[in-house]
């Protein structure tokens, strides 16, 4: 028998799982589709099976819950700005969603499907005949990374800017998987593997990104980008400092999954930007060099503890 | 399949979709609305934005299901019936469109962005339209109309102005079809019964074609022919002297990309799926990536071409000497050498190419995205063997060229055979990904470059040799061999002047003439060389190329005629404009400002095919209803040239242009025209719809003398009239037609231009001859972060002879459109490869500069009145793309001292080079 497409419009999590599971395998879910609908058309995301969740409402709506600004996954990336909690609280998180690509997909895109957003690379988000000529990589199927020339481990890059922003002021995922729902600091769900970026099941579905309140965070925000639109990250940094002194960066564009150091103000700031910088698993798979962007990483942190210290 | 009802445009609607349909689709396919455009099927330009439940989506990924039940509006709903809306009406006063294939997604965009924000900044707006790529307009004209709309600005077109023809700013006679989205681009045009043309491309850059196996592909349900390249063989390329190329590859491929079998379904998904079904057997060979490789023996391995001279892969070798270069290098008391590199360019038309094309009792009919209909006409019938007679093109609306669509391509001729031996038509349009391996572009180049100068700043010589990677076919390559050089001796006087080039093939997609054709990476070098020059002087870089400039009504030392000559007000237009004296080496550290100069071609005095047959060929016809029909091959492809002929010949018959009708383009219905590329077709066609008009004009006069008894010398022809000073002869236009008609009905009148002789008596004497050029000058003022190397142009000033502005709207548009596709090639674009395979196909990752990477443009038109161009005019189309870009190069030098000589310009070169200078500096402190 040949498996049929199918587009499927749930209307709760319930729904949604269980049609998941009925499709285990040849499934995706589509939230704003910005990231995801790019992939199909490039093929390499094949998916027979679309499970539309946009029409859920559990997942929207921002909310403060016990200690918490809740805001649901299906919150516009544009419209974030509109919030006047995220916009006192949390201005670096508007800042990182406005970076995103441009104002058209930040229309659409939604801020689960930023932190989602699949790891990109030069080698790998090509069309299916691109990749037969390259070879395929890891990431599809085949034997080594294109990118380093032969590596056994895929060094695709995560690309998301609000992941950064989010984990910097400690931003906790909330998610509903086959144990039920689940709360994880943000940066945990990454695994660091290029080939599968995430270790949330399949079938879970992220409901809400969680910030703890009154941290009166002081931040910084960077993003290396050529053109001032329309771009993925080439390396984006963002610092905060919470009111007791404690520093967290973390930085996407540079690595499999996040880069995060945390440490406070009484350390040595360049220990903290050398430990960053050696983190990052940069590899050649972006129109900028790698030892560029490796150096940028310092200069955007030296540029953030100048604002910040200021 | 699932049945959704749509609400578009006030109208319902009952669709069966497919379950992973785009909206776009859905839209342009089974909705016929075809105004929603699609440039990259990625979201990453824009065109193809409409409102879901009035909300700006791009279709192109938006799932059709997702919006099932919900209201939908297109930009063919935005007008109100025939009424413009107001944001509409501001776009085409504005010249906000030029091919108008990004408007529908730009004026989208714009009214939802407007609805949140009805009173926004200029920055505001920049950053609203930041998704919506353009390539013709440099977005200042975009800009201005929805700044002009927000205003409620009063229009600025008078009543008075309809019979103000040459000189007045005027839109462009289609602009209103193009912002309702109702003008038709080739994927737009829907023959019935047509089937569906892919292609299988090759994965290897060079290899023997072992095998192919079609079986599968054949078996499979609903595919209609599968053919490869055998059944092509004929050879042909847009140069008569290099036909090298086959519509598919024939025997072995030369090119990752290259196209080496052709399916026609019955749909584009069952012949997508026919070309995954077919396997081919490649035995690998030597690959030539490096362009200095080619230059060199290829040993035992086997050539690109067999038919190149030696055994190397050099396709071309240009060599042009003047004066004594041996001596200008002893008299010049200082001498700069340099080398220079630089990366392939893409055109970056927003409409990728599409055609559809059928055979009937008069033969084929192919209507394509092409700007030279009529050497696609002689190849069509060279390749297919059938005579001329049999062949017709047609060009619909075109979305930009820039030279990318000026050669006949193998998908062209592959439908139009497949048509043939189908019975039925065949359609066929491109991805992003296929519009980048078709290619074309500007040739990567590598370059070194010497001059010298006395001390008091006079250029003693020049020399420049160069090789530039021509990728696997010829193209326009030896053309663009000469250019690269001989496109150097002005616009300065260079005595002792001289250059070699060697075009090379490699096995990449193949490079052809883009805007500014051969001369933008040399024009670079030069420019940049000066900049150093007048620093070893001690003068000012200005000063330096005012002392240097061409006389008009003189020779150049390679003997071109320069007549008029608007290179000193170019240039002294813009230093006043930016207050260069107060800035130059005035600004502080990280901030500079930097100028260039060029000059370009007003098409080339010679034609490619070495006939009679006269350049620009126009006809006119005027019947009883007064309407005059302008019939020309000359090819709108944004630029203009339909209503730059309408323009001149209303102006010779003193009409309004409600009384003119182009057809331009359709090789049987209008006389040659040899294609707009080399800007050949103001100064070219518009001479030919003079002459045409001024017969025209003849004919009426004499039929009207001769009825009013009146002398001829006494008529005039104003306003929709002809008449006497003295009131004795007082008709309307359709009164003198109905004089003119009598007993000889409609009237007919032909126009041509053919270049007068140039040039001198020596080999390769008619390379970039040309009956007029234009000059220009650029200033552009630049910042640079001194920790990350990152440069931001803040201003552009610009200035460009156009001779005559017939419609200065169109020629600033021209202007900007070059400046800032000059600026792409400066700051970001690149053609990227890894082994051969292109590796930034689409446009996230070659990046065309969006809204807010254009600075503030200010333009200039300089008007020096050509003595043979139509009313004076000569080119505006490519030349002011030269100068932009060296100025930006010179600007980098004037804020943190790093001279660039690679380009695209990139963070890491300046910020390397700053810190080389840092420890430099520190040494001798």
């Amino acid at each position: 028998m040949i498996a049929e497409k199918q587009y499927i419009i749930p209307t709760t999590i319930n729904e949604a799982i269980e049609k998941a599971k009925a499709n285990a395998g040849h499934f995706k879910y589509l939230a704003g589709g910005t990231d995801v609908m790019v992939n199909r058309y490039q093929g390499n995301e094949t998916s027979l099976c679309l499970i539309d969740i946009t029409k859920i409402d559990e997942l929207k709506g921002i909310s403060k819950q016990d200690n918490y600004l809740r805001i649901g996954s299906l919150e516009i990336l544009e419209e974030l700005k509109f919030n006047t909690e995220i916009k006192t609280e949390f201005p670096m998180l508007i800042e990182a969603a406005l970076s995103v690509g441009a104002p058209l997909l930040r229309k659409t895109a939604t801020i689960g499907g930023n932190v989602l957003c699949e790891n990109r690379c030069l080698f790998y988000n090509q069309s299916e005949w691109w990749r037969e000529a390259v070879g395929y990589c890891l990431k599809c199927e085949g034997d080594i990374c294109i990118a380093t020339g032969g590596k056994n481990a895929c060094f695709s890059e995560l690309v998301s800017d609000t992941a950064p922003a989010l984990i910097a002021m400690n931003a906790e995922i909330e998610f509903i998987d086959e144990n039920g729902k689940q709360k994880q600091k943000l940066e945990n769900i990454y695994t660091g593997d290029g080939v599968k970026p995430r270790n949330l099941s399949e079938t879970a579905i992220v409901t809400a990104i969680l910030l703890p309140l009154n941290k009166n965070y002081k931040t910084a925000f960077f993003k290396l980008r050529e053109r001032e639109s329309l771009e993925f990250t080439s390396l984006t940094s963002a610092v905060a400092v919470d009111k007791n002194g404690n520093i967290k960066i973390a930085l996407s564009g540079v690595d499999p999954k996040p880069v995060v150091v945390e440490g406070t103000t009484s350390d040595d700031i360049q220990e903290l930007i050398k430990k960053a910088v050696k983190s990052a698993r940069a590899v050649e798979n972006d129109m900028y060099s790698r030892k560029y962007r490796r150096e940028m990483i310092a200069v955007f942190l030296e540029k953030s503890f100048a604002k910040l210290f200021e | 399949m699932q049945i959704i009802k749509l609400t578009v445009n006030n109208k319902d609607f009952s669709v069966i979709v497919e379950p992973h349909e785009t909206l776009a689709h859905v839209l342009r396919e089974k909705i016929n609305l075809t105004g929603t455009k699609l440039g990259c099927e990625q979201a990453s330009c824009g065109a193809c934005t409409v409102f879901v439940d009035g909300k700006a989506v791009q279709s192109c990924i938006t799932p059709a299901l997702r919006v099932a039940g919900s209201i939908i509006t297109t930009i063919e709903g935005i007008a109100d019936q025939n009424k413009l809306h107001k944001l509409q009406e501001k776009f085409v006063e504005k010249g906000a469109i030029q091919c108008g294939y990004c408007t529908p997604g730009m004026i989208m965009t714009s009214l939802n962005f407007l609805e949140e924000n009805p009173t926004p900044s200029t920055e505001e707006i920049k950053e609203a339209l930041s998704g919506n790529l353009c390539r013709c307009t440099g977005y200042k004209k975009i800009i201005e109309a929805v700044e002009a709309y927000v205003k409620d600005e009063q229009p600025t077109n008078k009543p008075e102005e309809k019979f103000k023809m040459v000189g007045q700013s005027r839109p462009y006679i289609e602009a209103t079809k193009k912002v309702q989205g109702s003008a038709d681009y080739a994927d737009d045009i829907k023959i019935k019964n047509a089937l569906f043309c892919k292609f299988l491309r090759s994965i290897h850059p060079h290899a023997k074609i072992k095998s192919i196996n079609t079986e599968k592909a054949i078996a499979l349900q609903g595919v209609r022919a599968v053919i490869t390249g055998k059944e092509l063989p004929v050879k042909f390329g847009v140069l008569p002297i290099s036909q090298d190329e086959t519509a598919m590859a024939v025997d072995k491929t030369r090119y990752i990309g290259e196209i080496v079998v052709a399916v026609a379904a019955d749909t584009e998904e069952i012949a997508a799926k026919a070309c995954e079904l077919i396997t081919v057997e490649y035995q690998p060979l030597r690959p030539y990536f490096d362009m200095k490789e080619s230059c060199e023996d290829v040993g035992e391995n086997e050539k690109i071409h067999t038919h190149v001279k030696f055994n190397n892969n050099i396709h071309k070798k240009a060599e042009l000497r003047f004066g004594d270069q041996k001596a200008g290098l002893e008299t010049a008391d200082h001498k700069v050498k340099v080398d220079y590199d630089f990366q392939g360019i893409s055109h970056g038309f927003t409409e990728p190419h599409a055609a559809t094309a059928w055979w009937d009792e008069n033969g084929l009919t192919i209507i394509t995205a092409t700007q030279v209909p009529h050497y696609l006409h002689r190849y069509l019938a060279k390749v297919l063997e059938v005579p001329m007679s049999r062949v017709r093109v047609i060009k619909p609306y075109v979305g930009g060229g820039f030279g990318g669509k000026s050669d006949p391509f193998p998908h062209e001729i592959i439908i139009s055979h497949l048509s043939r031996i189908l019975g039925q038509p065949v359609k066929m349009r491109f991805s992003r990904e296929e519009v980048f391996l078709t290619n074309h572009g500007r040739h990567p180049t590598t370059m070194s470059v010497e001059m010298g100068v006395s001390k008091d700043g006079k250029f003693q010589v020049l020399d420049a040799d160069i090789i530039i990677d021509g990728g696997a076919y010829g193209s326009f390559g030896v053309v663009t061999s000469y250019y690269n050089g001989v496109l150097l001796q002005a616009p300065y006087k260079i005595d002792n002047f001289g250059f070699r080039t060697r075009r090379v093939y490699t096995n990449k997609p193949q490079c052809g003439a883009m805007r500014g054709h051969g001369a933008v990476n040399s024009r670079y070098a030069v420019e940049t060389i000066i900049d150093r020059l007048a620093n070893e002087i001690n003068m000012d870089p200005c000063e330096l190329r005012l002392k240097n400039f061409l006389d008009g009504n003189s020779l150049t030392v390679g003997q071109y005629r320069i007549t008029s000559n608007g290179s000193t007000e170019s240039l002294k237009k813009v230093m006043e404009q930016s207050n260069w004296r107060n800035k130059y080496k005035k600004l502080p550290k990280g901030h500079g400002i930097g100028v260039a100069c060029g000059f370009f071609i007003s098409g080339s005095a010679l034609p490619i095919h070495w006939n009679e047959y006269p350049q620009s060929v126009v006809h006119l016809k005027v019947d009883l209803d007064g309407r005059v029909l302008v019939t020309s091959g000359a090819s709108d492809i944004g630029q203009g040239s339909d209503t730059m002929l309408a323009i001149i010949v209303a102006e010779v018959l003193g009409l309004s242009l409600d009384h003119i009708f182009v057809v331009a383009a359709d090789t049987t219905l209008t006389p040659i025209d040899l294609g707009s590329y080399s800007s050949r077709v103001t100064f070219m066609a518009g001479n030919a719809a003079k002459m045409a008009a001024e017969n025209l004009k003849i004919q009426i006069l004499e039929a009207v003398a001769t009825i009013h008894n009146t002398d001829k010398s006494e008529l005039n022809f104003e306003n929709e009239k002809v008449f006497t000073n003295d009131g004795k002869v007082n008709l309307t236009w359709i009164e003198a037609i109905e004089n003119a008609t009598r007993k000889v009905g409609a009237l007919n009148s032909t126009g041509y231009y053919n270049s007068p002789k140039l040039g001198g008596d020596f080999k390769g004497s008619g390379a970039g001859l040309s009956p007029s050029y234009s000059f220009g000058a650029v200033i552009t003022e630049v910042k640079v972060d001194l920790k990350t190397g990152h440069v931001k142009v803040v201003d552009i000033w610009g200035a460009h002879d156009a001779g005559k502005a017939l419609n200065p709207l169109a020629v600033e548009g021209q202007l900007e459109g070059s400046w800032h596709m000059g600026l792409g090639q400066a700051m970001s674009e690149q053609m990227k490869y890894h082994n051969g395979l292109l590796v930034n196909s689409n446009w996230v990752d070659y990046k065309i500069p969006t809204t807010k990477d254009t600075p503030p443009i200010h333009t200039n038109i300089i008007e020096t009145i050509d003595p043979e161009g139509p009313f004076g005019a000569k080119e505006c189309g490519e030349g002011a793309i030269h100068p932009v870009i060296p100025a930006v190069a010179n600007a980098i030098f004037d804020a943190v001292g790093v001279r660039v000589t690679s380009l695209p310009i990139n963070a890491e070169d300046v910020l390397t080079q700053m810190k080389l200078i840092k420890e430099y500096e520190n040494i001798n402190l």
